[in-house]
């Protein structure tokens, strides 16, 4: 009522909080005909309850104080009257002895109560009455302190807390010494256990006068009983629990959230315990080894011990081998042990197997397939980005395709199959270890190949920001009639004649890089040149995603082409298996 | 006397307003009668009356006095030769209605669900009537209506009618049907050891089987709390634990942690582990005589409620209804060798959506009317000015509150006006103290210096208000004049995630 009074006298008159008023001193305003000062007097909006506003003593001081600013004169002293507070009869100086010494900086203080005020169990006076009654019966040294006293109620209290969270409500009845006994923990001190049991009782009794509930006074906390609203004495609600309950799209969406953190968790869980699975398996798997080394040892001790003459070797070193597969190791072993007389028999398996012979997959045919489906793979899909690409600028770091590297292009330093022009390996230079040997040796120079091929295929972490093409490269070749080649590429022959440097200016600026591209000087005994070979030898680990699905795909021929060996072995052995025809 | 039965429907119901002589028996909750105080005849409320010693004791509120002079009277200064106002009989839905037009502040207790309740605590007591003491009677307490902090009550639990009319004291009834003397329950302190059966016969013939807890709250719980040096009678209830209320005759809180205990024996004991020696927060003003820390409602929490338990003793409008986690608390010590003693304190929300700068403010009783209050409001503006931001004491205020605002309104936009300018707009004054526009606006009406002459608004300095500072001055002069040093502020407006403002747990 008041504020919109009070609001009309001034929209009518337009006073703005903006505008500058003159100050003046009452002297200087003219006196107004009408003089009586409280009538002008808006009454404002004091902010005080209603209901209290009109109270006897605070009226009283503020027309006290109204009357003094309209007419001057002293103001009363008036004041609204207080309970007053009086000098306690407890000794302070016993109480709050003199401990503090103020910092010279401000202080920083971040502990808590519950850190500062030690046992949170402050014995009664009646507990204080039974503990002099008990250690009256009791020697002098076997006396219990009030520390050990108050740490036992406290521990009864706190494990009860635990133990029985609902007792005033669902009248559980007071825990037994036993059970509290087996709670005990490093929150209670060996010699307060002393004195455990003899306080068990007295803390029994307090705790059936008060019917199981706690023995310190305790705030009332909200139950969620529809009680609580109303109880005065329930405080300290959570507040935005409620605040969430309001909307349900609220509820769903925590509820989401808790159900998608909970699902994590699982899968975490399972993962380790998956990982825990493998672990044990492989201590299990080593326990095996060990105990088959261990029998082997035993054995060849026996057969020196016999006198049995035989290589000793075979039996260890063939340990090397994993143990999971032992049939194929000892397929492995009899195949080794055929070897020497391969050359007895050497086309044993032809008479039985005209189709044996029809049906012999050459390592060599593999390679080829693979390393052409692998080419034919990159192939495409390096047109593919490029038609993704069409009417694009790829800015990003390293393209796959640089915008440069036309498919014209092309690298003519091609790949020569170097198998293909060999003849069919004899099987019998294989062995078991060296099955994948000449795969092997080749294997780093089909990635070479690859690498030197893919002029347009960038790797995704490149070893250092220097353009490809100046790195210097190698590659093994096997040619006709077992002669080893070695090409190279990008290999800078130090210059003779060191050029004028004046000379060398013309050229400065005869590339046509863009500016801002970084030149690097090249030291090839630094590291990155070090880096580059590493590099190669780690290529099966690249993470470029076609260079993965083309490593693996030739690692994959590899390791089919291995057992086509393994396969032509064992047929050329004399075994009866038919040979698996490797597929794909 | 009219036992009120669990029946809710006494017989003899006095019709509403109706007058007429009383005697002890009839005299209960609810009637209003002309009691003896300080020599003076006052009429006061009967709030709860209780057997003590053989006597029986009345709790009264004075018409038109504030609540902390509520207290406990002897039947002799009932004056029963005069007439009594019989409590008006209202439907607890009538009553709702009333109180629910209160402005923003809606009246949450839903009618249904208090029957509800209410039949259901008749099953509980015709059950077990020992227990009555601790059932909780769903009331007309409505809950303050906003979960955002709000540290003041909104709605005032008792009866003001403020619906615009002219209310009519009578209108301040409270609802005759929840009326008991139940809150002696809270209270009782029986000097007598009561039997089991006793105390049943006693609330049985007492009629005191329901109580209204918004009665219990009307009722003072404490008697005396000991502090530090001082002994200090409380002003208003608050929740502290039950037994005291019933068990404790003067309730000792450790000066540093503020913990609370129900006898001596148990605060000693506290006080020999007790290493706390200030407020658990950092000190972020010192200066020769007053020393603040801040003090973080989420962090220490157990410091901060125990602070709201005791303040709440004093504030009557100071809710406890929610926790202290959205809450800043700004204490302010003076220092010896003992520790730093808490002397008052003012609480601030973290984040106030009204652009409010204090929620509560108190100064312990033992250091009122000693300068300190003044201390307190200037930091709450100093803040507000490091904040660069205008702020204002969130509502309602209490009386003490409201002076004590006015007194230093005065003062600081008196000063910024005697500084020799000659113009002044009421912005620019507000920018200068971190005041809101309304609150400089309102303080100058209020002394009559906003005036309209020749045909222009003015700021009059009157000579009222200048001899009024000039006395203050020479007092201050004699006196010494305790004031703050914004320089001696080191702290930086704290920010505070999302999180830690809505998890609350
Ligand atoms: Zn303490």
């Amino acid at each position: 009522m008041t504020a919109r009074v009070t609001g009309q006298r001034f929209r009518q008159r337009k006073l703005s909080t903006k505008q500058n008023l003159v100050i003046l001193r009452e002297h200087e305003v003219e006196k107004l005909i009408d003089d009586d000062p409280a009538r002008h007097v808006p009454k404002v909006e004091t902010g005080v309850e209603k209901g209290e506003e009109g109270e006897h003593h605070l009226q009283a001081v503020i027309s006290a104080a109204q009357a003094a600013a309209q007419s001057g004169g002293k103001i009363a002293q008036l004041y609204i009257p207080t309970p007053e507070a009086v000098a306690s009869k407890l000794q302070y100086e016993d109480l709050y002895p003199k401990n503090f010494t103020q910092p010279a900086t401000y202080i920083r203080y971040s502990s808590t109560v519950e850190d500062t005020i030690g046992c949170p169990y402050c014995m009664n006076s009646e507990d204080l009455a039974w503990l002099k009654a008990y250690n009256q019966r009791r020697d002098k040294r076997e006396r219990c302190s009030e520390d050990e006293f108050e740490e036992v109620m406290n521990f009864f209290e706190e494990t009860s807390q635990t133990k029985q969270p609902f007792a005033q409500v669902d009248n559980a009845p007071v825990l037994s010494f036993e059970d509290l006994q087996a709670e005990f923990d490093e929150t209670i001190s060996e010699s307060s256990r002393r004195f455990a049991k003899d306080i068990y009782s007295h803390w029994k009794e307090q705790r059936l006068l008060k019917e199981n509930h706690p023995l310190l006074p305790q705030l009332k906390f909200e139950t969620n009983q529809e009680t609580d609203d109303s109880d005065p004495y329930v405080c300290f609600r959570r507040r935005e629990v409620r605040q969430v309950r309001k909307t349900r799209g609220r509820d769903a969406q925590v509820t989401e959230k808790i159900k998608k953190l909970r699902k994590e968790l699982e899968d975490g869980r399972l993962l380790m315990h998956l990982v825990k699975r493998r672990e044990v398996i492989i201590r299990d798997q080593l326990a095996h080894d060990k105990a088959i080394f261990e029998g082997r040892r035993a054995l060849t001790e026996s057969k020196r011990k016999l006198g049995i003459k035989g290589d000793d070797e075979e039996l260890l070193v063939n340990q090397k081998k994993p143990a999971p597969k032992p049939k194929p190791r000892v397929d492995v072993a009899a195949v080794q042990r055929g070897i020497p007389g391969m050359g007895q028999k050497p086309p044993a398996v032809r008479p039985d197997g005209r189709l044996v012979d029809s049906d012999l997959v050459y390592l060599e045919d593999q390679l080829n397939k693979k390393s052409e489906a692998i080419d034919r793979f990159i192939e495409e899909n390096l047109l593919k980005h490029k038609k993704w690409n069409v009417g694009w600028i790829d800015k990003t770091w390293r393209p796959i395709t640089p915008p440069l590297e036309q498919a014209a292009a092309k690298s003519d330093f091609r790949p020569v199959f170097t198998s293909s022009q060999l003849p069919t390996p004899p099987a019998s230079t294989s062995s078991a270890e060296g099955a994948g040997g000449p795969m092997e040796v080749d294997q780093p120079d089909k990635q070479l190949d690859l690498a030197s091929r893919g002029t347009r295929i960038r790797y995704a972490t490149p070893p250092e920001d220097v353009p490809f093409q100046e790195q210097t490269r190698y590659r093994r070749r096997i040619g006709r009639g077992g002669r080893i080649m070695v090409d190279r590429r990008g290999v800078k022959r130090p210059k003779l004649d060191a050029i004028d440097e004046r000379v060398a200016d013309r050229y400065r600026f005869d590339c046509d890089s863009s500016e801002d591209e970084q030149v690097y000087p090249v030291d090839y005994t630094d590291n990155l040149h070090i880096r580059y070979r590493i590099m190669i030898e780690r290529q099966g680990d690249k993470t470029h995603a076609q260079q993965q699905q083309a490593a693996a795909a030739a690692a994959a021929a590899a390791m089919q082409n291995r057992r086509a060996i393994e396969n032509h072995n064992r047929s050329s052995s004399g075994h009866l298996l038919p040979p698996t025809a490797p597929t794909g | 006397m009219a036992p009120r039965e669990n029946s809710h429907e006494p017989s003899g119901t006095p019709v509403p307003l109706e007058t007429g002589f009383a005697t002890l028996a009839t005299l209960r909750p609810g009637v209003k009668a002309f009691v003896e105080k300080d020599g003076e005849t006052r009429k006061a409320e009967i709030l709860t009356k209780q057997m003590r010693r053989g006597k029986m004791k009345f709790y009264v509120h004075y018409e038109d006095f504030n609540k902390r002079l509520d207290e406990w009277i002897d039947s002799e200064r009932i004056d029963l030769t005069r007439e009594v106002e019989w409590p008006a009989p209202e439907k607890p839905e009538k009553k709702k209605a009333s109180s629910s037009s209160k402005k923003d502040a809606p009246s949450k207790a839903d009618p249904k669900n208090l029957k509800r309740s209410r039949s259901k605590l008749d099953r509980e007591i015709s059950a077990t009537p020992s227990e009555s003491t601790s059932v909780n009677i769903p009331g007309k307490a409505s809950r303050p209506s906003k979960a955002s902090g709000k540290e003041n009550k909104e709605v005032l639990v008792t009866s003001e009618v403020t619906d615009g009319t002219t209310p009519k004291p009578e209108d301040e009834e409270i609802d005759l049907v929840d009326v008991q003397d139940a809150a002696a329950a809270a209270k009782a302190a029986p000097e007598e050891v009561f039997s089991r059966e006793e105390e049943i016969e006693k609330l049985r013939t007492g009629g005191s089987m329901t109580q209204n807890q918004t009665e219990i709250s009307r009722v003072r719980n404490l008697d005396k709390i000991q502090m530090g040096k001082y002994e200090v009678e409380p002003w208003y209830f608050s929740p502290y634990p039950i037994d005291f209320a019933t068990d404790a005759e003067m309730v000792y809180i450790c000066e540093f942690c503020l913990s609370y205990f129900g006898e001596e024996t148990s605060f000693n004991r506290h006080r020999m582990k007790c290493t706390l020696l200030h407020p658990p927060g950092n000190e972020i003003y010192r200066d020769d005589f007053v020393s603040f820390f801040e003090i973080d409602g989420r962090r220490q929490r157990t410091w901060c409620r125990n602070l709201c338990l005791l303040s709440k003793l004093f504030l009557d409008h100071k809710t406890l209804y929610y926790d202290v986690d959205p809450f800043l608390f700004y204490c302010m010590c003076i220092r010896d060798e003992h520790g730093c003693h808490l002397v008052g304190y003012f609480s601030k929300e973290k984040e106030s959506a009204e652009g409010y700068n204090v929620a509560c403010i108190l100064t312990l009783p033992q250091y009122q009317r000693k300068g300190f209050g003044k201390l307190l409001i200037d930091f709450s503006y100093i803040l507000s000015k490091r904040e660069g931001k205008l702020g204002s004491p969130e509502k309602p205020l209490s009386d003490l509150g409201l002076l004590g605002y006015r007194a230093y309104w005065q003062e600081t936009i008196v000063d910024l006006l005697l500084d020799g300018k000659v113009e002044a707009n009421i912005e620019e004054i507000g920018f200068a103290s971190a005041m809101t526009t309304n609150d400089v606006l309102h303080t100058l009406q209020n002394l009559n210096m906003l005036r309209y002459n020749k045909n222009q608004h003015v700021i009059v300095l009157t000579d009222a208000v200048v001899e009024q500072r000039e006395r203050q001055k020479a007092k201050e002069k004699i006196k010494g004049k305790r004031s703050l040093d914004p320089e001696k502020l080191i702290w930086k407006p704290p920010v505070f995630s999302a999180a830690s403002r809505t998890w609350n747990w």
